[in-house]
């Protein structure tokens, strides 16, 4: 009942004009932003937050559009595999293998819309379960303490590489960095400056929006120089499309199915959207059995992973938002939003700002709906969009980088800042240490310390708090294991994932 | 495959968390006297993770990834040159000029041409402009432009 008084009260918020039209164009943005092959999600929406900055958006605005940005990208990410075989970003990747089939069988729309449908019911599944499941998680975590918190951020890294991660090592290796960036600055409990070396501009430690828009965009950037893939690619022709009911009736057990796998595997730390399609197409392709023909272009082996990773998406707002530990690069950034907003995420959240968690919950329901409107008449558009070569589109997407960052502060040098964080992050990517983490230590590194802290002055300086209770315990458990499984599953994954998508591509 | 990558950032990362580790024992003790946790406990903890996984890095690097070479580092060089200079010139020479002339040069390096790749800037620039300056009542600087 609780609940259903909230999400009255969090439509009343989505459902005002001025949300409602932010909303939208966010879910243009957003679709748009997962389309352009290179152009991810966590990047897309992190070029964003200098913008939703400056133009004073109130925080439930600024949180509803990126949020639809997010929810959009996600619809987004499947045109690009049908249409060019080339995910427009990690999650979609198995939607390329039965996509991409279709659509050269000559029913390219057909498999655009079967996605779009099939998006629309696992994010609507996953809304749904964020919906149940979160008031109950925020609930429990108010027995949070210090120490649990402290336990909970070593899990958050330990499970960020994921269960596809390559080398946990790395994965440690770039929390630290970017933890160890976030203890530039004064030390807020003491006034003690740190690693400041007398620069005027370090005093307030290093803007992380800044390192955020440097590490992913400027390196993308690089990226895409370096490989030369300018001229961009061939794409198909979309046919008119001929869709029978039937034939979306047909779709929804495998969507309803795949919709609350993909939910579970966004919650479960670690596991996010890859991991939600991968599982759902691999389900579904058992269930179905001999009488699919997964692979050669079989519509539930498009709606499979599409409903699965749109779920996980959804998903993974749960521990974002309950919580204040992202469980993927793009909800770090979301996260980055909050924490940039002065709000602080965690189980407060749901009581001190109910309007504004509400308001982007019943937001997320109803950007579902725009994005399914969005999606299926409007599709020519996005086609025609993705058709401009990179070499004019990621020059712009630059400019409006630099464009975002000069007008938070009008000072040129968080411009040459954000420069140094692009290199920065071409060379990690090219050591294969992953960004997203590098975030999210500077993102936490704060209240992490923070929590430290409090934890050590409770027990007068016995480090063995941070072991005490039997619920830190099993995050320390649970951070072990996350961090060890990868070293044994990992590669099986990994292997089945390439020789999945090498055997659509002969 | 070599493996010269992962040793030498496991390197330099080692000597950074040296520094970092030596830098944290100078701080000033705070006001007040100090505590069980100080400013200086938590880099200290992270100097120490930062050393192992650099050790690690060293001990058991990965194969390298090829760095670009010749033509395509050169690329690389210039498009940073033209961001860094895209920030050094953007106030004196204002926004529109200045974005004329970065993204049509990053235009033009990466495979368009000459022409077509500067009027892809001067539009951007100037479309932007407008909607910054008018829509949202940001004022980019003017630079050259502004008429006085």
């Amino acid at each position: 009942m609780e609940t259903l008084h909230y999400l009255s009260l969090g439509f009343g918020v989505a459902l005002q004009p001025e949300n409602l039209m932010f909303a939208l164009m966010g879910c243009f943005i957003g679709t748009l932003i997962g389309a352009l092959p290179g152009l991810g999600p966590a990047n897309g929406v992190a070029i964003l937050i200098p913008l939703a900055f400056t133009l004073g958006l109130k925080p439930e605005t600024a949180l509803i559009m990126l949020t639809a940005v997010y929810a959009g990208a996600m619809y987004g990410g499947r045109i690009s595999s049908i249409l060019l075989n080339i995910p427009g970003d990690e999650p979609a990747m198995m939607t390329c293998l039965d996509g991409y089939p279709m659509a050269r069988n000559g029913r390219a729309a057909e498999a655009l819309a079967i996605s779009a449908i099939a998006s629309f019911m696992g994010s609507l599944i996953a809304t749904v379960g964020l919906i149940l499941l979160a008031p109950l998680l925020a609930r429990f975590a108010l027995t949070f303490g210090p120490s649990e918190y402290f336990a909970l951020f070593v899990l958050a890294f330990a499970t960020l590489g994921g269960i596809t991660g390559k080398n946990p090592m790395k994965t440690l290796m770039a929390a630290a960095i970017g933890l160890t960036i976030a203890t530039v600055g004064i030390d807020l409990s003491t006034g003690t400056q740190r690693y400041t070396f007398g620069v005027l501009e370090l005093y307030e430690g290093v803007d992380f929006i800044i390192a955020i828009v440097g590490l992913f965009a400027v390196s993308e950037l690089l990226f895409f120089i370096e490989e030369r893939a300018g001229a961009g690619r061939e794409m198909i022709k979309v046919n008119p499309l001929k869709l029978k009911w039937r034939e979306i009736a047909s779709i929804m057990p495998t969507t309803i199915r795949s919709g609350v796998l993909g939910f579970i595997a966004g919650v479960l730390p670690g596991a996010g959207a890859s991991l939600g399609s991968f599982i759902t197409y691999t389900l579904e392709k058992k269930i179905v059995g001999k009488k699919g023909y997964f692979g050669e272009g079989d519509p539930r082996g498009v709606a499979a992973p599409e409903a699965g990773n749109n779920g996980a998406s959804s998903g993974a707002l749960v521990p974002m938002l309950t919580l204040g530990v992202p469980g993927s690069g793009t909800t770090a950034v979301l996260l980055a939003m909050l924490v940039s907003l002065n709000i602080t995420p965690g189980p407060l959240m749901f009581t001190q700002n109910a309007e504004l968690v509400w308001g982007v919950i019943a937001a997320l329901l109803v950007g579902n709906f725009m994005l399914l409107l969005l999606n299926i008449p409007l599709v020519g558009v996005f086609v025609k969009i993705l058709s401009v070569p990179p070499m004019y589109l990621l020059p712009i997407v630059t400019m409006v980088a630099f464009v975002g960052i000069y007008s938070i502060s009008h000072s040129t040098f968080d411009l040459y800042f954000m420069i140094a964080f692009g290199v920065g992050g071409y060379i990690l990517r090219k050591l294969e240490i992953p960004l997203v983490p590098v975030i999210l230590g500077l993102l936490l590194g704060p209240e992490m310390e923070k929590n430290l802290r409090h934890a050590m002055q409770i027990s007068d300086g016995d480090w063995s708090i941070l072991w005490s209770s039997g619920l830190s315990i099993g995050l320390w458990l649970v951070a072990i294991i996350g961090l060890l499984l990868p070293v044994v599953v990992g590669p099986i994954l990994r292997r089945r994932m390439q020789a999945a998508r090498a055997r659509t591509q002969d | 495959m070599s493996k010269f990558n992962d040793r030498v950032f496991g390197l330099v990362m080692l000597v950074i968390a040296v520094a970092y580790y030596y830098g944290a024992t100078q701080f000033p003790v705070p006001f007040g006297g100090s505590e069980a946790v100080g400013p200086e406990t938590f880099p200290k903890l992270l100097a120490v993770i930062l050393a192992v996984c650099s050790l690690y890095m060293i001990v058991k690097p990965d194969a390298d990834n090829p760095w670009p070479v010749a033509q395509t580092f050169l690329e690389l060089g210039i498009a940073v040159v033209v961001l860094i200079a895209y920030a050094l010139l953007l106030e004196p020479l204002g926004f529109i000029i200045s974005t004329m002339l970065a993204v049509g040069t990053l235009c033009w390096r990466m495979g368009a041409k000459p022409m077509k790749a500067y009027l892809t800037g001067l539009i951007s620039g100037a479309v932007v402009f407008v909607l910054f300056t008018y829509g949202l009542e940001l004022p980019l600087p003017l630079g050259l432009l502004e008429i006085n």
